[in-house]
């Protein structure tokens, strides 16, 4: 272990001495046997269903199957694009009403803000899949999709960017002021761009969540990587096999956003002010 | 008022809740002096310094720069912040800026500066104060001296017509707090108009043109530096230097 590798582990523990490294050597090997009997067991059921036989896993060798499903993934991708970018900007909104000077702004921020996160976001799909076309307003079917999932996103989205707002130092906005700056140029200049680098992190595990939530597609019909499933589920009557390649696929990209969000904290990362 | 002060406070009063930190505070500084603020902690120094350029609001009273009222908010009011330098206690560089931009951003930003100029004139600021080889490190890399020499080159960078320092060196560690005195007692020589909130009574003897007591939110006494820690005329002035003596 040496210095530029701590992880939080390290920094919640001390170093194990001679005698727990044993325990924990112990500890691993009995969990591993513990997992693999585990799997194995699951394994056997499946197989003793028949969940294994070529009828189930055949038509994956076809090219139009993987072409139904890259089409869902392209569903998939720009439901989720979309959704994030509204998530973002309507976030930016609600947390620049929550902190400005305007009390009646904030109430209104807190009050939706308080709203979209609390309502799930199955909810917020049936009103714009039932309610909104009732009143002659007719969406293309990924704003069906794509608009409640922000919706549903941008309560937190604004939370998260005012919690970065919040870790900027007092410091730098009075250094800000003091230039002459005004009040919206400190905040665009100087606090901002400071904030967005501290929660870049929270922000790509918010896209995640958005990313997961596009799989409601199914309810309206958005030919998204989850409707496209269906679609295969009921055409080769193959359930498990179906869901666990997509399940794979979904794990993928977030994994992926994941790196991302990694590799962003890291390149960023600006050690804090020499302040005593 | 005399045609050359700079700054004046006016029967100044500040509560924060029920404490009472300043007491109608009156204070004028004419222009090129240096004025040092002392007292014991909690005594309201740091606030007083605070409300010159209004990033503490006051309940009543008057701040004038050159006679003209400080406004309480707006485009006025960052349009005179802008003629007054401020040194914090803890530097407060812009931790997402390069030392140069750091210098220029204030010029390119409030002033309108053209881009190359403003950095041609930090370049010779930051060469001023003895840091021209770091202008493209990010603040976090300096020393906490060098981080504070930088502060000083972007409130100059700003050609103030008066400069406010609020501890400047109470963050710092001993060897680096004499580089940061140096390139203060060099500003003040120069004729800058400073009002300094401090600890280091041997610079404030230095340097001071006057030296300003304050206790309790109040202005207790104001003298020459050498008659303030000669003969100090007030109890409370007699016991603080009392207390401070090794």
């Amino acid at each position: 272990m040496n210095t530029y590798t701590r992880t939080v582990r390290d920094a919640l523990y001390e170093e194990p001495g001679k005698k727990a490294k044993k325990q924990i050597a112990v500890a691993t090997a009995i969990s591993l046997v513990a997992i693999a009997v585990f799997i194995f067991f699951i394994a056997k059921a499946f197989y003793d269903n028949g969940q294994f036989d070529a009828k189930y896993w055949s038509f994956f060798t076809k090219y139009t199957t993987w072409r139904f499903i890259a089409n869902g993934l392209v569903g998939t991708l720009e439901a989720a694009f979309l959704a994030g970018l509204m998530a973002f900007i309507i976030g930016m909104i609600f947390m620049i009403g929550r902190i400005c000077n305007y009390k009646i702004l904030n109430r209104i921020a807190t009050v939706l803000i308080e709203f979209t996160r609390g309502v799930p976001t199955l909810l917020f799909i049936y009103f714009f899949f039932l309610i909104v076309p009732q009143l002659g307003i007719n969406l293309p079917s990924i704003f069906r999709i794509s608009i409640p999932v922000a919706i549903s996103a941008c309560g937190v989205v604004a939370e998260v960017l005012r919690s970065g707002v919040n870790a900027v130092p007092k410091g730098q906005k009075e250094a800000a002021l003091s230039l002459g700056m005004t009040e919206s140029k400190t905040f665009t200049k100087i606090i901002f761009p400071q904030a967005i680098h501290q929660v870049i992190p929270a922000l790509i595990a918010e896209i995640v969540i958005v990313v997961k939530d596009t799989t409601f597609a199914y309810v309206i019909n958005f030919p998204d990587l989850m409707q496209n499933a269906k679609v295969l589920i009921s055409n080769y009557d193959a359930l498990l096999s179906v869901y666990l390649v997509v399940a794979v696929i979904y794990i993928i990209i977030n994994y992926i956003l994941n790196k991302i969000s990694v590799a962003i904290a890291r390149r960023t990362q600006t050690s804090p002010v020499i302040t005593r | 008022m005399s045609e050359n002060t700079v700054i004046e406070l006016k029967h100044i009063d500040k509560h924060y809740g029920n404490l009472h930190v300043l007491k109608d505070v009156n204070l004028s500084i004419k222009k090129g002096e240096v004025v040092v603020i002392i007292g014991p902690s909690g005594s309201g120094k740091s606030t007083l310094c605070r409300t010159i350029n209004r990033l503490e609001g006051i309940d009543s009273g008057e701040v004038l720069i050159e006679g003209e009222k400080l406004p309480d908010s707006g485009k006025e009011l960052a349009k005179l912040r802008s003629r007054i330098g401020m040194v914090f206690q803890s530097f407060n560089l812009f931790a997402h800026k390069t030392i140069l931009e750091n210098v220029t951003i204030g010029p390119v930003e409030v002033l309108h500066m053209n881009k190359t100029e403003a950095e041609k004139e930090a370049m010779e600021l930051l060469k001023r104060v003895g840091v021209a080889s770091q202008a493209n490190k990010v603040p976090a890399q300096l020393s906490g001296g060098q981080q504070q020499r930088v502060a000083i080159a972007r409130s100059l960078a700003m050609h103030p017509i008066a400069m406010l320092f609020d501890e400047p060196t109470s963050a710092l560690d001993p060897e680096m707090i004499n580089e940061v005195l140096n390139v203060m007692t060099e500003l003040a020589r120069e004729g800058m108009t400073m009002v300094i909130v401090s600890h280091e009574m041997n610079f404030a003897r230095r340097v001071a043109d006057r030296v300003v007591f304050m206790a309790d939110g109040e202005l207790i006494e104001e003298n020459t530096p050498e008659e303030f820690f000669e003969h100090p005329k007030t109890q409370r002035a007699k016991d603080f230097l009392d207390s401070i003596k090794k």
